[in-house]
């Protein structure tokens, strides 16, 4: 076991310090480490080394977990429990359907139409749309990938900066947090919690009635917190604005049919997450059905469809399970469990705030998707060994994992993305400018979680 | 009159920037480096000073990442964002001289584009940096060091091609040999007979 043990340890570190310097396309580095772990770890470290070949036949099966797909409990959860070791296949048939949905919003030209349409709202006033946009991307964000919320908002953004002569940069900044916020709150609106809630069990409403109550009084004092802090340079408008400029919201609509059936669509796929749990359809039976909809309402546009479908995420994240499973198979993330209860003691609001706090840290600083896959089966672990409940250290975990990384420009793809945007727009955003007025709102935010699940759950 | 476009990349402290400005003036060009952050900050409605704080300085691979195509790193962002409008500028039909920015691999290709690199002698550099920074002699060095060590690695993390490397360029010139009038003078000619050889 021990060769195995240090094969997957060795493994799990350099495709972290590859995936941290960029030095190949993410997905490759994940696969190639998926494909080193079922060698080294499974053939060589279990059959060659211990002569186990039926363990590493079985370590294998279950990490590569393809026959899961093949039980109806999968697809329809009443049939019965499904493993979620290894490969989190309704993870990635979900995200690979909401993606596919979402290009058919984003061709119809509907969140466009919605951020222009907001505006209008509120008649072009900066303060008015601020919050809105805020508020707007939480909500979005529960649904859709904040990645794709951002990418939309802060180009209106921008578009708007420019007409009506203020600076992007608060707003963007503003609209990133909000999106981790909003992600936090549902099953599927932060890839860690699609990870947690598919590999643990959890709906979308015990999300929602969870972390989404935490992210709703959240919310209310990070919209008040930001306004605060950006009123100052918002109002610091540079020029005269000319009315005339305004956009038509009309005019982001490219086809009135294929935005209305978008729309549909969109409703459709809230109600059946919000409704998973009573119709104990799964979320990937969710995500397949979305995408087929999607592309029978859309034939013309399949190809493009489909070729914008995010692939090198998918690849990513079906390396990263595996390298995952190595230390899940080797028992190493049973030894990470039983450290963090020798730390704290088998205190349970200690170990409640070091999922918290620790998964926040780390979040802030590495891609959060691999940490939570990690932490998964290490919380899995450390409830059955230490009493304190598994879901209130979901929470925890779902948490810190989505809140910490609003931390820093690179914790979390939605600040990537807005800054990108913001600094292409001709405003570089720094890790200073970024961190003065996000990391507060974290620290906020996290001390809202920790307060709300000690009162609650301890 | 043909498009004409220069690029001079140039070691720190070997007047490469003046010998552009300078060829510039002569050849009644255009003449482009930090500048073109002004323009862009106009063109932007933003802050040049804060462009400016990102020109020309390679990535923080630590503190970068890149999503979907998109990169958090000002610095990747601004240099991009200079490109652009470089490239939109040559769409144009513009003519210019232009000092820096990966412009060696920007026109490769580009029929009428010369790329020039201008280094020059240690002590003449280390005497150029003392007269006009007002440093001392080991702070000069030091200086030197640290912007060419910048600059290639700027350089190098967007092109194919190696930063003072000679293959990378059309022509490479020591500016100690003939002085920076004298290189001026030099480079007028060269690319006078470029142009004439061209049309």
């Amino acid at each position: 076991m021990l060769l195995a043990q240090i094969f997957a340890v060795a493994i799990f570190l350099v495709m972290f310090s590859l995936i941290i310097t960029e030095r190949f396309p993410k997905q490759y580095t994940t696969l190639v480490c998926g494909a080193l772990t079922l060698l080294l770890v499974f053939v060589v470290g279990f059959g060659v080394k211990l002569g186990d070949w039926s363990h590493a036949a079985l370590a294998v099966k279950e990490t590569l977990n393809v026959h899961t797909i093949f039980k109806l409990g999968f697809w329809y959860t009443a049939a019965g429990e499904v493993e979620s070791s290894g490969i989190d296949w309704g993870t990635i048939i979900f995200l690979s359907g909401m993606m596919i949905m979402v290009e058919g919003m984003a061709h119809a030209g509907f969140f466009r139409w919605l951020c222009l349409r907001l505006a209008k709202a509120v008649h072009y006033k900066v303060i008015p749309i601020f919050i809105v946009f805020m508020i707007m991307s939480a909500v979005l964000s529960m649904f859709i990938d904040s990645i794709t919320v951002i990418l939309f908002l802060a180009a209106v953004t921008v578009e708007l900066s420019m007409l009506l002569k203020f600076s992007p940069v608060p707003m963007i900044l503003a609209e990133i947090f909000c999106a981790n916020l909003g992600g936090s709150s549902t099953m599927c609106g932060d890839p860690p919690n699609i990870i947690i809630g598919s590999k643990l069990g959890y709906s979308f409403m015990d999300f929602l009635t969870n972390t989404g109550l935490i992210a709703g009084i959240s919310l209310v004092i990070v919209v008040i917190y930001f306004y605060f802090v950006s009123r100052k340079e918002l109002s610091m408008t540079s020029g005269e604005v000319d009315s005339s400029k305004f956009p038509v919201p009309e005019s982001a609509i490219k086809d009135k049919a294929s935005f209305t059936v978008s729309c549909i669509i969109f409703a459709c796929a809230v109600v059946l997450l919000v409704t998973h749990a009573n119709t104990h359809l799964s979320v990937a039976t969710i995500g397949l059905g979305i995408a087929v909809i999607t592309l029978l309402t859309s034939v013309k546009h399949i190809p493009e469809l489909l070729k914008k479908v995010d692939y090198q995420t998918l690849l990513f994240f079906i390396g990263l399970f595996i390298v995952v499973g190595g230390l899940e198979q080797t028992e190493i993330l049973k030894l990470i469990a039983g450290f963090i209860e020798k730390v704290s003691g088998g205190n349970a609001y200690l170990m409640i705030a070091i999922i918290i706090w620790v998964s926040a840290f780390a979040s802030a600083f590495i891609d959060n998707i691999p940490f939570a896959a990690t932490m998964v089966p290490v919380i899995r672990s450390l409830a059955a060994t230490s009493g304190v409940s598994l879901s209130t250290m979901a929470w925890a975990l779902s948490m810190g994992t989505d809140i910490g990384g609003s931390g820093t420009p690179i914790g979390a793809s939605a600040n990537v993305v807005g800054t990108s945007v913001a600094a292409k727009a001709g405003h570089p955003v720094g890790w200073g400018k970024y961190c003065k007025v996000s990391a507060p709102a974290t620290v906020i935010v996290l001390a809202i979680s920790t307060a709300v699940i000690f009162i609650r759950y301890l | 009159m043909k498009q004409l476009i220069i690029s001079i990349g140039r070691e720190y402290g070997s007047g490469g920037h003046e010998i552009g400005r300078k060829l510039a003036a002569k050849l009644g060009l255009e003449f482009y480096d930090r500048n073109l952050l002004d323009e862009i900050a106009h063109i932007k409605n933003s802050d040049a000073e804060l462009l400016k704080k990102y020109d020309e300085v390679p990535k923080k691979r630590f503190f970068s990442r890149t999503v979907r195509g998109y990169s958090n790193s000002p610095e990747e962002n601004v240099a991009e964002l200079q490109f652009a409008l470089l490239k939109q500028k040559a769409a144009d039909d513009d003519s210019f001289v232009i000092v820096g920015r990966c412009t060696d691999e920007i026109f490769k290709g580009f029929a009428n584009y010369v790329s020039i690199f201008i280094t020059a002698d240690e002590e003449e550099k280390v005497k150029r940096v003392v007269e006009c920074r007002k440093k001392t002699e080991k702070d000069a060095r030091k200086t030197i060091e640290r912007h060419d060590k910048t600059r290639r690695a700027y350089h190098d993390h967007f092109c194919k091609s190696k930063w003072g490397l000679a293959s990378s360029y059309d022509l490479c010139i020591n500016s100690s040999v003939l002085g920076i009038d004298g290189t001026v003078d030099f480079l007028a000619e060269y690319v006078q007979k470029f142009r004439n050889d061209n049309n």
